[in-house]
């Protein structure tokens, strides 16, 4: 008794593109987060009405998102949230677009974008995962207690190889 | 690797000024996390200047500080002083009227200081205009030309309906390509990611600009994230109002940049041409309960007394304010009721000159220019408990920031909320 929980792992990549090593704890917004008012940049909390995560923080967390969504205000909240010390360790975006693209210009934290199909970030980590990634290699490491995990294994959580970009 | 110009190098070594090379190197960052391999000339663009609420999590009254660190992601302090000469440069809506403060809850310090904040954008080569709908004054890009905007709307608008090309980009990146006249050669840019990708059959009448309004909101609740959509449907008597309404709706509720409509938008002669020969990827249908799903996820079901009406949103044009004055002629608002329309500041002179604004004043309404509410925000919305919007954008927005009720519905039973201080139930949009 006492001993360390033993932790499930699985790795899958994605494209790197903004370096640094970082872990901690994921947030999964399946449905993104809306722009403009989507969080409060001074606190990290998600305000959105519709969004699964409402009243958690995004600071200090690993946030994987689909993609942007809504306004062309995306990027200022998450830029306003950085200035105020409220930003994310990391970011995973399953799919690219412009407005996550400035988003994490201007953050400038460890991001990985553009996973296959199979490795869907979304569908693959679910809150509360311990994520260790490397914006270099794209490289995104999914830890979670075996109690945590369904009883058998449905496709998605086969382990993966990293796979070679 | 990125293939650069001449005049990129020259202004990432700095040989054009800090502003400058600050500007290009976010550029070229941008670009590389697109996995863009080349810059593109930007000739329009709209920005979003002001004093605008967000840019308080900075704590600083120094608009050098706020702009540097805010929109340029730079600790380094720099003077926003310079734009790209090549370029029709346009302020959006800021949190402040032309001329009002009061009304809006908000202090004459806080109305100096956006005047302030807007002083050093026009100094820096940004026309001062504020609008979401920068074609009202002129602002057109025309087939191929490379636009930012700061409005989404205006993104779709710009790329379905004129051709131009344009991303969401965001509103640092805007500012990044007014200085330096550079955004990535990616997305939209490029003709081959223009052609549709997914399939939407309208197999249900779309006639009002309501019914527009909330074609947008129904495909975009469909769509996957990242596509573009070929809609195809009987149309009829479809009008440029119609389409930026649709069109508005529709980036507010997926992250679409660009809709071809077959027989409407320039790239979208036939299905064929919007697809550009490529396999759709998914199709879907919009029948009439789409549209009536649509309805009810904005409109507060039940009846109620409201006490502020809004519409303009996007921001009218001098047609829609002539409309609006002749329903409102002989009418007196709600004493309960606060009554708005939203444009930008020629149209309102424009709505002076003709009698409008003093229509609309003797009902007991007012015009304002430059500004909406959503962007005033809660010094504005925290004085009201009941909305009624013309506009599924508004009330949408309005309804995520407050969780009050929101009722939406057609220009004329607005306007009668407005006169009645109720949301009757017969003002519910209905397909007829």
């Amino acid at each position: 008794m006492g001993g360390k929980v033993q932790m499930e792992k699985i790795v899958i990549k994605g494209r790197g593109v903004i370096a640094g090593i970082v872990e901690g704890e994921a947030l999964v917004c399946p449905k993104s987060i809306t722009g403009w008012g989507g969080i409060d940049p001074e606190t990290g909390i998600i305000k959105e009405h519709q969004n699964v995560n409402k009243g958690k923080s995004i600071k200090l967390k690993i946030l994987v998102l689909p993609g942007s969504k809504g306004s062309n205000g995306w990027s200022c909240y998450f830029g306003a949230a950085r200035v105020a010390g409220a930003a994310p360790k990391g970011w995973i975006f399953t799919k690219i677009d412009s407005s996550a693209g400035v988003a994490s210009a201007v953050m400038k934290i460890p991001t990985i974008v553009d996973f296959q199909d199979r490795q869907d970030p979304c569908k693959l980590i679910k809150n509360g995962d311990w994520i260790r990634m490397n914006g270099e290699t794209g490289e995104v490491e999914i830890s979670r207690a075996p109690h945590l995990l369904p009883a058998k294994y449905p496709l998605a959580y086969q382990p993966f190889q990293p796979t070679v970009s | 690797m990125m293939e650069l110009s001449d005049y990129e190098d020259r202004l990432l070594a700095g040989e054009a000024g800090k502003l400058k090379q600050v500007a290009i190197q976010n550029i070229v960052r941008y670009a590389a996390i697109l996995g863009a391999r080349a810059l593109c000339e930007v000739t329009k663009a709209t920005v979003f200047c002001g004093a605008h609420n967000y840019l308080s999590a900075c704590k600083s009254e120094d608009f050098d500080v706020v702009f540097s660190r805010m929109n340029l992601a730079s600790d380094v302090v720099m003077s926003f002083d310079t734009t790209y000469d090549n370029c029709y440069i346009q302020s959006c809506v800021s949190p402040c009227d032309q001329n009002a403060y009061r009304p809006f809850g908000q202090s004459k310090a806080f109305f100096e200081k956006n005047r302030h904040y807007l002083d050093h954008a026009r100094k820096a080569g940004v026309n001062i205009v504020g609008t979401c709908s920068p074609y009202l004054t002129g602002w057109l890009p025309i087939r191929g030309e490379h636009f930012v905007t700061t409005e989404s709307g205006v993104t779709v608008i710009g790329n379905a309906i004129w051709g131009a090309m344009g991303n969401s980009d965001g509103i640092e990146a805007a500012f990044w390509s007014a200085i330096c006249g550079r955004t990535p050669r990616w997305g939209n840019h490029v003709n081959e990611n223009r052609a549709g990708t997914h399939l939407v059959q309208v197999e249900t009448p779309i006639e009002s600009i309501l019914e527009w309004d909330l074609l947008g909101k129904a495909v975009g609740e469909k769509l996957p994230t990242g596509s573009v959509p070929v809609v195809t449907g009987k149309f009829s008597k479809v009008t440029f109002n119609k389409l930026r309404q649709m069109l508005t709706a529709l980036a507010i509720s997926s992250n679409c940049e660009m809709c071809h409509i077959v027989g409407y938008t320039p790239e979208a002669r036939s299905v064929d041409d919007a697809l550009q020969g490529n396999e759709p990827l998914g199709s879907y249908v919009i029948d009439d309960s789409s549209i009536e799903e649509a309805y009810d996820l904005v409109c507060e079901s039940e009846a109620g007394s409201v006490d502020f009406v809004s519409l303009g949103c996007p921001h009218y044009d001098i047609d829609q304010i002539k409309k609006t004055a002749d329903y409102l002629k002989g009418k007196t608002i709600h004493p309960d009721v606060t009554f708005t329309i939203w444009t930008v500041y020629p149209i309102k002179a424009m709505a002076d000159e003709n009698g409008y604004t003093q229509i609309v004043e003797d009902a007991g309404g007012s015009i304002y220019s430059g500004t909406c509410p959503g962007t005033i925000g809660d010094c504005f919305l925290n004085q009201y408990e009941a909305f009624v919007f013309d506009s599924l954008k508004q009330a949408e927005s309005v309804r995520s920031a407050s969780g009050k009720k929101v009722y939406y519905g057609d220009a004329y039973r607005c306007i009668d909320a407005a006169v009645k201080g109720k949301w009757a139930g017969r003002y519910r949009w209905k397909k007829l």
